[in-house]
């Protein structure tokens, strides 16, 4: 196999990988006006969701969820927290300030 | 809804509503408020700890728990764990930065919220109330 040939097959694969998703995606859910931006998200286990403050205060968000616990502290106006999902499962998301904020993640095998 | 539910429920259940202890004499009532019961004065004390009730179950019981012994829901996630309330030595002071202010900015944890900007100073003064009329530690 020559170079051009191994060449050919590398991208070949990197396509096909990100084609299959092999890659694990970052989602973006902002909070704003004392919401999520969606109350219910799919996405696949490797999968994160970057959390962005979009509101003039802070937000706390976590969760108590089986398939993923976790609690990102509080973060004021402008600020992100990104979070794994590594098991599949429902992960029901909280904000601990803001009790009426609520998403549901979905994560896929 | 639920947890507002509970709020009032708690509410109920852990203060004391000294207007609503003795059965309303309702001939002897004169005012206009007799027909609907007795009201709380809104600065009294018990009025504050009533609020401060709700307030707490609305936004404290998470990690505090409902008996604010530090046993919520949420008190697994952390390490060291969520402070009981009812054992506090803090005075009301720091128990009104704490709220305000957050667990980081008082060299707490940093999983305690600041509050300021969620709450009105009503709030959280009547929380401080609420938490000092909860709170069980043998006075030194």
């Amino acid at each position: 196999m020559n170079a051009i040939s191994s060449t050919r097959a590398l991208v070949i694969a990197a396509v096909a990988a990100c084609c299959t998703g092999t890659f694990a995606a970052e989602h973006v859910v902002t909070q704003k006006a004392k919401a999520f931006s969606t109350k219910k998200l799919s996405l696949k286990v490797g999968d994160s969701i970057k959390f962005v403050n979009e509101d003039p205060f802070s937000h706390n968000v976590f969760s108590l969820s089986d398939a993923k616990s976790f609690d990102l502290g509080s973060y004021g106006q402008g600020g992100s927290k990104s979070i794994v999902f590594d098991k599949p499962g429902t992960v029901e998301v909280e904000c601990a300030v803001h009790p009426d904020m609520k998403l549901i993640v979905e994560v896929q095998k | 809804m639920l947890r507002l539910g509970m709020a009032v429920l708690m509410a109920l259940a852990g203060t004391s509503v000294p207007a609503a202890d003795k059965p309303a004499d309702k001939s002897a009532d004169k005012s206009p408020q007799g027909a609907q019961g007795a009201l709380l004065p809104r600065d009294s004390t018990d009025a504050a700890v009533f609020r401060g009730g709700l307030v707490y179950a609305n936004y404290c019981v998470t990690c505090h728990g409902y008996n604010a012994d530090g046993n919520g829901r949420a008190a697994r996630l952390y390490n060291p764990k969520p402070a009981n309330l009812r054992m506090s030595d803090k005075n009301d002071a720091y128990f009104g930065l704490i709220i305000r202010m957050g667990g980081e900015a008082m060299g707490r944890s940093q999983f305690m919220p600041p509050w300021g900007a969620e709450l009105t100073d009503e709030q959280m003064k009547d929380l401080v109330s609420y938490l000092r009329s909860i709170n069980m530690r043998p006075k030194e």
